[in-house]
């Protein structure tokens, strides 16, 4: 048994295609728990089986074994009083309808929730406010920004004023100002504030640090590691690491030979591949990696710093959270 | 209830906004009966034939049919409409939005089914209005009341084959070749177009379809054809006493399915 707690996930498994050759093992017995109030976060690739959990908590999926318990009701004999205590938000912008504007979709996710007619009104204008949306009340969704759909996601899933919020990908496919804005008020006015209890799930490494008071690893279905991210940073054996930013082709392999590096870690954005070292030498191994990386790319920086999340994740799992 | 009400309201305003779909709505009852009266005139010659009336039990061709097709309007459209719903909400990215609210998926579904119950309304009352003002179809006063008790059985037992046709689009997702085909049965075996006794097979796999009592006794009732009308309702009432339970568990059963195989919002 996992404890008590506001969500407690108990060694549940589950398995698509079961049986066949390209049987997937997307959940494989994962068990943690969840204080109310606390911002979890579930942080791992594409792929690693995080919708998949989040689908079996808000009972959109039947996990083949184990046990879920959401505000102290078990997934499987009580859904219903499961989903009136969870908001569910996932990212990417088809979760309403684009046709009806944002009082007519909340009205209607209103009405799903049981929110009694009476004060749906003032709970639609008292959102809509919040999210600074009073001026797009009539405006049909497929008007409005990929931001501002996220904003009125945000809304619909606060309609019936759930104590637990499962968040999926809530950034996905944003503009870093409403990223910043969804982030913010995740952490300040959902958690903080209103003292929600969420799970978040993200392959984001700054999203998952910056938001989460504890963080699970997730890979292939497993749970790799669940701590603080500061405990998580303090874990690795090594605790500087070497960072060189180029342009061209670097292969992994290429850098097995170096003694004193450990996990390695390349990864490419804005045009620049990233090559990153966890070492305890940096001095040492530097000469030798720069002339490694020149055969095959230009330099265009080099730092030392300490390990992030995604170091710490490459080093317990060997994939990188852009995989998948 | 505010569930079946709000579901009603959002699919009315989905619709009006796409006006091609509301000239449809508007003009097709029209369209779809005038090449049944020049087809019933063209085959007969005229728009009565006692040939026809031996079989049906009214010389008046035109009016049988367009009573067949009114009634399968309210068939079809609960059909389609119930079967399609989930599927639709799948395109739009709302299902498991929905799915995973405390609603009842059934009191969704009725919502639905009332909304396509409404606009089939509309149009079956211009059909009516056809019938009556240009081929002079009779509607007394004293006929409302059982037309409407007769409508009501039909429909709610139409729901409970809406909840299997949804449970079906869930588990194939693509199930417009099932629904035609299932249209198509119905064509074939209950009177909606002509009188089933005109072949002793679909006169008696006839008396299994619930179609056939319903358009048995609004079409005596409508063109004063000697029916039974305490063994028609009393048939159609326990038809619906089966349909709705069966339909429920169907599609509970389906949805379950569904949830444990992962595919509940495949597309």
């Amino acid at each position: 048994m996992v404890g008590s707690g506001e969500i407690v996930v108990d060694g549940i498994h589950k398995v698509f295609k079961k049986g066949k050759p390209d049987e997937v093992r997307a959940v494989d017995g994962i068990s943690f728990t969840i204080n109310k109030g606390e911002l979890f976060g579930l942080l791992g690739p594409n792929g690693a089986g995080k919708t998949t959990l989040i689908k079996c908590i808000s009972t959109l999926l039947i996990p083949d074994s184990g046990s879920v318990k959401v505000g102290g009701y078990d997934i499987y004999r009580e859904p219903l009083d499961v989903r009136r205590h969870i908001g569910v938000l996932t990212g990417g912008e088809r979760s309403l309808y684009w046709k009806l504007n944002p009082v007519e979709n909340l009205r209607y996710f209103a009405a799903l929730y049981g929110v009694p007619r009476k004060i749906t009104k003032e709970r639609i204008e008292y959102l809509l406010d919040l999210m600074g949306l009073t001026d797009k009340t009539r405006v049909r969704v497929e008007k409005l920004s990929s931001g501002m759909k996220q904003k009125l996601s945000l809304a619909r899933v606060l309609i019936h004023d759930p104590p637990i919020l499962l968040v999926d990908e809530p950034t996905l496919g944003l503009d870093p100002y409403f990223a910043r804005f969804i982030r913010d008020f995740v952490k300040n006015e959902l958690n903080r504030k209103l003292n929600k209890t969420i799970l978040l799930t993200t392959h984001y490494m700054d999203e998952a640090d910056d938001l989460c008071e504890r963080i699970a690893f997730m890979n292939r279905g497993k749970i790799e590691a669940l701590d603080t991210p500061e405990r998580l940073k303090q874990s690795m054996p090594q605790k500087q690491v070497l960072e060189i930013k180029c342009q061209g082709t670097l292969e992994r392999e290429m850098f097995s030979s170096i003694e004193g590096a450990a996990s390695i870690n390349i990864s490419h954005g804005d045009g620049f591949a990233y090559l990153r070292l966890n070492t305890d030498n940096p001095e040492i191994i530097l000469g030798n990696i720069i002339e490694l990386v020149r055969e095959n790319a230009k330099i265009y920086s080099v730092r030392v710093t300490v390990p992030t999340l995604e170091d710490v994740f490459v080093h317990l799992t060997g994939a990188s959270l852009k995989d998948g | 209830m505010w569930v079946i009400v709000e579901e009603v309201r959002k699919s009315i305003r989905i619709l009006l906004a796409y006006p091609a779909e509301v000239i449809f709505w508007v003009f097709s009852p029209l369209l779809w009966v005038i090449p049944l009266v020049f087809q019933g005139k063209a085959l007969v010659g005229a728009f009565s034939s006692t040939q026809f009336g031996n079989l049906a039990g009214t010389d008046d061709f035109i009016p049988y049919v367009l009573i067949g097709a009114i009634i399968s309007t309210y068939m079809f459209s609960a059909v389609w409409s119930m079967g399609n719903s989930f599927r639709d909400e799948t395109y739009y990215g709302t299902l498991e939005h929905i799915l995973s609210s405390p609603a009842r998926p059934a009191y969704i579904l009725i919502g639905k089914g009332l909304y396509n119950s409404i606009l089939s309304t509309s149009f079956v009352i211009v059909q009516l209005l056809i019938c009556v003002f240009i081929f002079g179809l009779e509607i007394t006063l004293i006929k409302i009341l059982p037309i409407f008790m007769f409508l009501l059985l039909l429909i709610v037992g139409l729901y409970g084959i809406g909840f299997m046709a949804a449970a079906l689009t869930l588990l194939v997702k693509e199930a417009h070749g099932l629904l035609h085909m299932f249209e198509y049965i119905l064509f074939l075996f209950s009177p909606i177009r002509y009188p089933v006794e005109v072949n002793p097979i679909t006169k008696t796999i006839s008396v299994f379809i619930p179609l056939t009592y319903a358009l048995i006794a609004l079409r005596g009732l409508l063109l004063n054809i000697e029916f039974n009308f305490l063994k028609n309702s009393v048939i159609l009432f326990g038809i619906d006493c089966v349909l709705i339970p069966l339909g429920l568990i169907v599609f509970h059963y389906v949805e379950k399915r569904t949830k444990t195989r992962g595919t509940l919002s495949d597309y």
